[in-house]
């Protein structure tokens, strides 16, 4: 089943005017996280996001919940702070995490002494590690390069950040916040200089909303600055390009590191049926403005490849790439600034929230409203460590067995996703586009990408009269070029031939190609 | 190892192998095929697609570059290919229809219409004048056909629903097979009293009879009825090979199914036997020349390794295009990627360029500069190429 929760969420706002206390620009895992942290201490807010939730880097990342350990070495206060939320993510949301347990991998050549300094700060830190001999850790992960010299186990873990978002906005419209998502903000209302509201557009109906709050809180990751110069103020940040490769096999139940200073591709996680590995690191200009380079997934599948030598022949199911908000540093190496995240302040109502990363989205969502309270002169407590996330209980998850249940009928062959579950996705949850049903069902996220599924959802799209079937033509036309965007880089082997039967079916069963 | 002799073997049961193999054995060469499985045809529309990029097939080809297959073959080696195709699809007892000087139209699921040249009969009346009132059959359940798509875009159409007892294309096909439920569908569609000219269901009038059955129906309510091929598994295109495997058994063809090629004997520049992967003991096949036609990447005759394409079977020198970052341009829609050039390079013998074997043709979509993709050429210049080849070896044998 797909979480029936939302159900009113996206209802349509009958007023133009909305007033509330905060309005969150941002719908990744900290703006949720905020959302989540407000509700609980009892402050009304409204969040907005111009796409689905986990747009940007939150939905671009590894989805790895980080021990603290990759950081040990290089940035400790990082690292504590990555301990500390693992801990507490593990409590409080058991449906997100899968406590799948990391190792650290040495492989020939890789430098001895760098180990020993990993593991005496990692100690500091309190991450707790233990040292495997090679055989040890292949009876552990046996698909591991057989020529590795040792490995170090930590409490690293896989993480599902769209859940991980989902979840948190459920607490927040719970307790009376307001999320609208597919709203993208086209200015900040401002009054004597100082930012009274936002106008929203709604991307479904072309209405335009206004939002008055007392604070508004910019949790736009790599959008960061474009928001804050919206608000009159600025925000500097370094962005880096990170890409990633998604293969068609779970080739690892275990995170895998590399023992080493860290690198480009030396992280691989299991998500359900795949294993992400990355990433890159390259710095941009425009986050709206990035593609990856068929020369990054070459790096990356060539270094994944060297700790899981099957990553070299398994088929890549498709690549992608997002954009890590760093905080302005005067390093021209991207790996060397901090994963630290900032408040600022900007003095005019708005407050941002820069830098970090998904593992501590909890502890930058309770700093940034330990700040808007003490604004307002409220005394409350953040809750959130202590709350496990609600809704849980609803989330079924991927057991095969439920998704057997309605064989007789499936939209998508990968993923198992049936005729009811999409009609669902459609009709109580109000959807209207075809990412969100992607998003809540696993819907076209298998090895064919969508290639088969897609056609059939916009056809029951159209059949339950959300969409006109002109409609239904054109967003399956956008989706097939966006689909391409991420397939295009990694196409070689099998996952090649399988985009050539693809095309064969669109371009020529169906002759939507552009030279006919 | 057991061995078997032939004059020819044919690597591939695609269209172009076939014909290739037909070819030969109508010249009463003892012929051989070898097929890893069924071939990708059974994934198509089932029609035979010569070049509907343009209105006029011939006239599409002529503009074409000296180094396109089709140049190779010649303008009166591509019609005397097509005719030698409606010759045997009359044989096998599927007739198809068409003019290799002008294409015709068909319907597509998502209403648009697509040309083609030679379409099954039950596709013929698919090119409607315009102004005609049509009337689509669907299916309870059936999963990528919503007509809604086709009667949006015709103004003057309707739809209606039957429930066949299966959602699935080949199992309602299956149905039509069973004179009782034909008879009850008719009953049906007699009792829907709307003005009709013409009336078109998905591709799924049986898998052994569909011309029978359109006729039955046709007379049964006074109208054209037509078919829309779906999306893969097609009915039509399952029903193509297997109207072509038929007439090649009936023609004493020897076939080798479900069995890849796993090694290659060669003596000198001379292919004399492959060796095939079989549950029991591998069999070695031996013949006096060879004909590759095992296809492109779908079908894997050609394989993209993460920097470089390689032939299969032969290991022959590949014409691709530079580094992976040119096999695809940005737009998917476009179809004209560099990797649709990629394959082997042929002399006007249809004899592999730069291979160092004298005996050995090759044909169909494995070739080089093809671009199957956007001039959707795929069966025409199987079929062409399929025939030509086999004219070469057939001279090489005599």
């Amino acid at each position: 089943m797909v979480v029936t929760f939302f159900h009113d969420m996206f209802h349509e706002e009958s007023s133009y005017m909305i007033k509330t206390d905060v309005v969150i620009i941002g719908g990744g895992a900290t703006g949720c996280g905020i959302a989540r942290d407000l509700a609980l201490r009892g402050v009304h807010h409204y969040l907005v996001e111009k796409g689905d939730f986990a747009n940007g880097a939150t939905g671009a990342c590894h989805g790895l919940l980080h021990s603290g350990a990759r950081y040990a070495v290089t940035d400790p206060e990082a690292a504590r702070e990555c301990i500390g939320e693992n801990a507490i993510l593990r409590r409080i949301a058991r449906k997100c995490v899968e406590t799948t347990g990391g190792l650290f991998v040495r492989l020939p050549g890789d430098s001895k002494r760098y180990r020993d300094t990993f593991l005496s700060n990692c100690e500091e830190a309190g991450i707790s590690t233990e040292v495997l001999s090679a055989t040890r850790a292949l009876d552990l992960v046996p698909e591991l390069n057989p020529s590795i010299e040792e490995a170090v186990v930590v409490p690293d873990c896989s993480i599902d950040p769209f859940r991980l978002c989902m979840l948190n906005a459920f607490t927040s419209r719970h307790k009376g916040g307001g999320i609208l998502t597919h709203h993208k903000v086209i200015d900040i209302v401002r009054e004597r200089g100082r930012c009274t509201g936002v106008k929203v557009l709604d991307r479904f109906t072309s209405q335009i909303k206004e939002i008055r709050a007392k604070i508004i809180i910019n949790a736009t990751g790599a959008w960061g600055d474009t928001l804050a110069r919206m608000g009159g103020s600025d925000a500097p940040m370094t962005l880096s390009k990170g890409s990633l490769i998604i293969s068609n096999h779970r080739l690892t139940n275990m995170v895998i590191n590399r023992l080493r200073p860290p690198s480009d591709g030396d992280i691989i996680v299991p998500n359900e049926a795949v294993c992400l590995a990355g990433t890159t690191s390259i710095p941009v200009d425009d986050p709206d403005a990035i593609e990856v380079d068929p020369r990054e997934v070459d790096l990356v599948a060539t270094q994944a490849e060297q700790m899981l030598p099957r990553f070299g022949t398994t088929r890549l199911i498709r690549a992608y790439t997002g954009v890590r908000p760093l905080l302005k540093a005067e390093a021209s190496d991207s790996r060397s600034i901090s994963r630290g995240f900032k408040i600022i302040d900007h003095k005019n109502g708005m407050f941002s929230i820069l830098g970090g990363k998904l593992s501590t989205y909890r502890l930058m969502a309770e700093k940034t409203v330990d700040a808007v309270v003490e604004e307002f002169g409220i005394k409350a407590r953040c809750k959130t460590a202590d709350i496990p996330l609600d809704g849980q209980d609803e989330l079924s998850g991927y057991p095969l067995s439920k998704r057997l249940k309605g064989i007789d009928n499936i939209v998508c062959e990968c993923e198992l996703v049936d005729r009811a579950q999409v009609e669902n996705a459609i009709n109580s949850l109000g959807i209207q586009y075809i990412g969100d049903i992607q998003h809540r069902t696993r819907l076209g996220m298998g090895p064919c990408q969508g290639g088969f599924c897609t056609y059939r959802a916009l056809g029951i799209m159209q059949e339950t009269g959300r969409l006109t079937p002109d409609e239904s033509i054109e967003i399956l036309k956008h989706f097939l070029q966006r689909r391409f965007r991420g397939i295009r880089p990694a196409l070689w082997g099998d996952q090649l031939r399988e985009e050539q039967l693809v095309e064969s079916i669109y371009l020529g069963i169906l002759n939507m190609g552009q030279r006919a | 190892m057991s061995a078997y002799g032939y004059d020819a073997v044919v690597i591939g049961g695609g269209v172009s192998g076939i014909m290739a193999s037909l070819t030969l054995a109508s010249r009463g060469f003892k012929t051989a095929l070898v097929s890893r499985g069924d071939p990708v045809c059974c994934l198509s529309t089932g029609c035979i697609d010569v070049f509907s990029h343009s209105d006029e097939p011939l006239g599409g080809i002529r503009a074409l570059l000296p180094d396109h297959p089709y140049s190779l073959v010649g303008e009166k080696g591509i019609v005397d290919s097509l005719s030698f195709f409606l010759e045997i699809m009359g044989e096998a007892g599927l007739p198809y229809e068409g003019d290799p000087g002008r294409n015709r139209k068909i319907l597509t699921p998502i209403g648009s219409t697509k040309n083609t040249c030679l379409v099954p009969r039950t596709m013929a009346h698919a090119d409607m004048p315009p102004g005609e009132y049509l009337h689509v059959i669907s299916f309870q359940g059936i999963k990528d056909f919503f007509p809604s798509y086709i009667t949006s875009r015709h103004r003057n159409s309707t739809y209606s629903v039957y429930d066949a007892g299966v959602p699935t294309t080949l199992g309602i096909a299956a149905r039509f097979d069973d004179a009782s439920f034909l008879d009850a569908f008719i009953t049906w569609l007699r009792g829907l009293e709307i003005p009709l000219d013409r009336v078109a269901l998905p591709a799924v009038l049986g898998t052994i009879d569909p011309d029978s059955v359109m006729e039955k129906i046709s007379r049964a309510i006074g109208r054209k009825v037509f078919e829309i091929p779906t999306l893969p598994p097609s009915v039509p295109g399952l029903r193509l090979f297997r109207a072509l495997k038929r007439v090649m058994q009936n023609r004493g063809i020897h076939l080798y199914w479900g069995k890849g090629v796993t090694s290659v004997e060669c003596q000198g520049r001379t292919v004399e036997a492959v060796t095939l992967a079989t549950t029991g003991r591998a069999k070695r096949v031996q013949g006096r020349a060879f004909v590759l036609a095992t296809g492109s990447f779908v079908s894997g005759g050609l394989f993209a390794g993460r920097d470089s394409v390689r032939e299969t079977v032969f290991d022959l020198p590949v014409a691709a295009p530079g580094e992976r970052k040119d096999w695809f341009n940005t737009d998917f829609f476009s179809g004209a990627h560099g990797i649709e050039r990629a394959g082997v390079r042929v002399d006007r013998d249809f004899r592999p360029v730069g291979a160092k074997i004298d005996n050995l043709f090759a044909c169909g979509s494995i070739l080089a500069e093809c671009e199957i993709m956007s001039l959707q050429c795929g069966h025409g210049l199987a079929v062409a190429t399929g025939v030509a080849a086999a004219k070469s070896c057939a001279q090489e044998l005599s």
